[in-house]
């Protein structure tokens, strides 16, 4: 059974000019113990599926989904208290900014143990279940990877790097041990090296604990190297969705094909200083968004048809929605 | 044939900071030389905090270098003649948002820098602008538009246009590609080094973009902590890294590329 289930969730915003659709029935399924990649730029709604999924949505925002479960149960229904119990103990959500989602004026150490719920401290006195958390605390901060925990804890923000801070909120998010970290963005602005060592973490922790990570980012790079599963947005439409080294190989929509031609690094072929392939224009905007194939203005293959939806289609597990897809023709 | 810009054993220190955290010394840039030839890119790579963007400020006269010569056309640059400086080497910086002044229409956060340097009357600025908005791919109708106006591709564009409406030489730019979306970023380094080509521009470019880099530059100078680790043409470097630094970047940019 998939650990998370979506189908056709839609999110719409009410703007000056009636409800726009922020997503447009985006499916997405979660399986467990696997390292899923959600990739689109910025405006796709990378992040406000992260939100709907976590429950962060404002009140003025109407959300509709045919199915939206958590281990089978669903999450629109169910009563606030229960879902707020599946998301301390189930899943966790690490952002992108790892430095200023801390509180500025609390050590590193302070927040750490405060983050960790009480029921999950044994101890019985005040003075054994500080010492309990400190040491939960310090194991925490071993497990990824951080060595000098008594520089650490003592420090506030300002005064780690970058991929301490990382390491940091990922510990946080380890205290109860979820089942589902999603990682919004998690090596945004990094260098090579720190992003390798953030990667790496969050592939051991997959294989080690079995946890299961939603890896939502723009940076192709980063995915391709750890991600087995792939859900490509555009604009708030799912564009494809399939199995990493099958996208790679032979993506079928022209976006996809266009977000992977712009990475120069798979392309052992182009010589230096050739012009990139790249799309005309730029994302629309939430008021301005074309009807039908949002890609459509955009689409090297677009043609009349593309005013229309496509709908999901699939060629094995690999699905994606594009009245022309990038195959051959049969002849 | 004398090169472009060519820096001569350029050094930094910055005075050492006493707070009661960090009991370090200043930060010091070793001697640094190279040279840079027209219609080519040299690359900076290096690490958060190894000195890539002082070197930049260096270059534009941002920040006094403690020692060492700039030599520009063969001509040295001095700290007293801003305007040579100014007019020859030009800056693109990381946030083209925050670069930009959200106050003031394009044309004028143009106009600024030909009022500032140049003796053009006012229809000659307004001719330049024009002539510039389209050299980068806007439209004229731009000039009207304030900063939130535009898209991030766009701002990039403007802040492109804003660094080569003075016809410069040589043009540095720090990180220029960081913040935006791959499918606009490829537009970007199209438009580069289309530019270059027709314009013969001296590109510095820094980066830690490894791909990129190996794309665009004809040349990389790798820095760790504010020494110069390497340097050479960038073929040669990613694929026979000599020092132990760059090896271990290529090979963790390479280690990204391969498949699972």
């Amino acid at each position: 059974m998939a650990l998370l289930d979506i189908k056709n969730l839609t999110l719409e915003i009410e703007g000056s000019n009636g409800w726009m659709k922020a997503l447009d029935k985006v499916s997405m399924r979660v399986e467990e113990g696997e390292i899923r990649a959600l990739v689109g730029e910025s405006g796709s709604g990378k992040s406000l599926i992260v939100r709907s999924i976590v429950g962060a949505i404002p009140e003025n925002f109407r959300i509709t989904a045919d199915r939206m479960t958590w281990k089978g149960k669903d999450l629109l229904t169910m009563s606030d208290m229960e879902r707020r119990l599946i998301m301390r103990s189930d899943i966790t959500v690490i952002f992108q900014n790892p430095l200023l989602s801390l509180d500025p004026c609390a050590t590193l150490g302070e927040q750490l143990m405060e983050s960790i719920p009480g029921d999950l401290v044994k101890a019985q006195w005040f003075w054994q279940r500080a010492k309990s958390r400190r040491q939960m605390a310090i194991k925490l901060l071993h497990k990824v990877g951080i060595k000098d925990h008594r520089k650490y804890l003592k420090a506030y923000p300002h005064q780690i790097a970058d991929d301490i801070g990382q390491k940091f909120l990922i510990a946080c998010a380890l205290v109860s041990s979820p089942k589902l970290l999603i990682a919004d963005d998690p090596t945004r602005g990094m260098e090579i090296t720190t992003k390798i060592q953030v990667l790496k973490l969050l592939s051991r922790l997959n294989e080690t604990r079995g946890l299961t990570i939603l890896f939502v980012s723009h940076d192709l790079l980063a995915i391709s190297s750890m991600a087995s599963r792939m859900t490509v947005l555009y604009c708030g439409q799912t564009v494809e969705d399939g199995k990493m080294h099958q996208l790679r190989k032979r993506p079928l929509h022209p976006y996809t094909k266009a977000l992977l031609d712009s990475a120069p690094s798979f392309r052992k072929d182009l010589p230096p200083k050739s012009p990139l392939a790249a799309l005309d224009g730029t994302i629309p905007t939430l008021q301005h968004l074309p009807i039908g194939c949002r890609l459509g203005p955009r689409c090297p293959r677009a043609q009349k048809e593309c005013v229309k939806t496509p709908e999901l289609r699939h060629v094995q597990d690999h699905f994606y929605s594009c009245h022309f897809p990038l195959i051959r023709d049969k002849q | 044939m004398t090169a472009l810009l060519n820096v001569e054993e350029l050094c930094f220190e910055q005075r050492a900071k006493h707070n009661w955290f960090n009991q370090r010394s200043g930060f010091t840039l070793s001697p640094i030389s190279f040279e840079l030839n027209s219609g080519e890119t040299l690359a900076i790579v290096g690490e958060n905090g190894s000195g890539k963007s002082l070197l930049g400020k260096l270059l534009v006269g941002a920040e006094k270098p403690k020692s060492g010569k700039i030599f520009l056309n063969g001509q040295k640059l001095s700290s007293h003649n801003i305007k040579q400086r100014c007019l020859n080497i030009r800056m693109v910086f990381q946030h083209s948002n925050e670069s930009l002044n959200p106050g003031i229409t394009v044309s004028k956060i143009l106009e600024e820098p030909l009022l500032l340097n140049t003796q053009l009357n006012t229809a000659q600025r307004l001719n330049k602008i024009v002539e510039t908005l389209k050299m980068v791919g806007l439209l004229t109708e731009h000039m009207y538009f304030y900063r939130h106006m535009l898209s991030d591709g766009q701002r990039q564009r403007l802040a492109l246009a804003k660094a080569l409406i003075l016809d410069p030489q040589v043009i540095v730019a720090d990180e220029p590609f960081a913040a935006l979306d791959p499918s606009v970023r490829s537009q970007t380094i199209n438009l580069i080094m289309q530019l270059q080509k027709d314009l013969g521009l001296g590109f510095i470019f820094i980066s830690h973009n490894l791909g990129i880099v190996r794309h665009i530059s004809d040349r990389a100078l790798i820095l760790k902590q504010g020494q110069l680790v390497e340097t050479g043409k960038t073929e040669v470097i990613f694929n026979w890294p000599k020092d132990k630094y760059t090896e271990k970047l290529v090979t963790s940019h390479q280690s990204l590329i391969a498949p699972k």
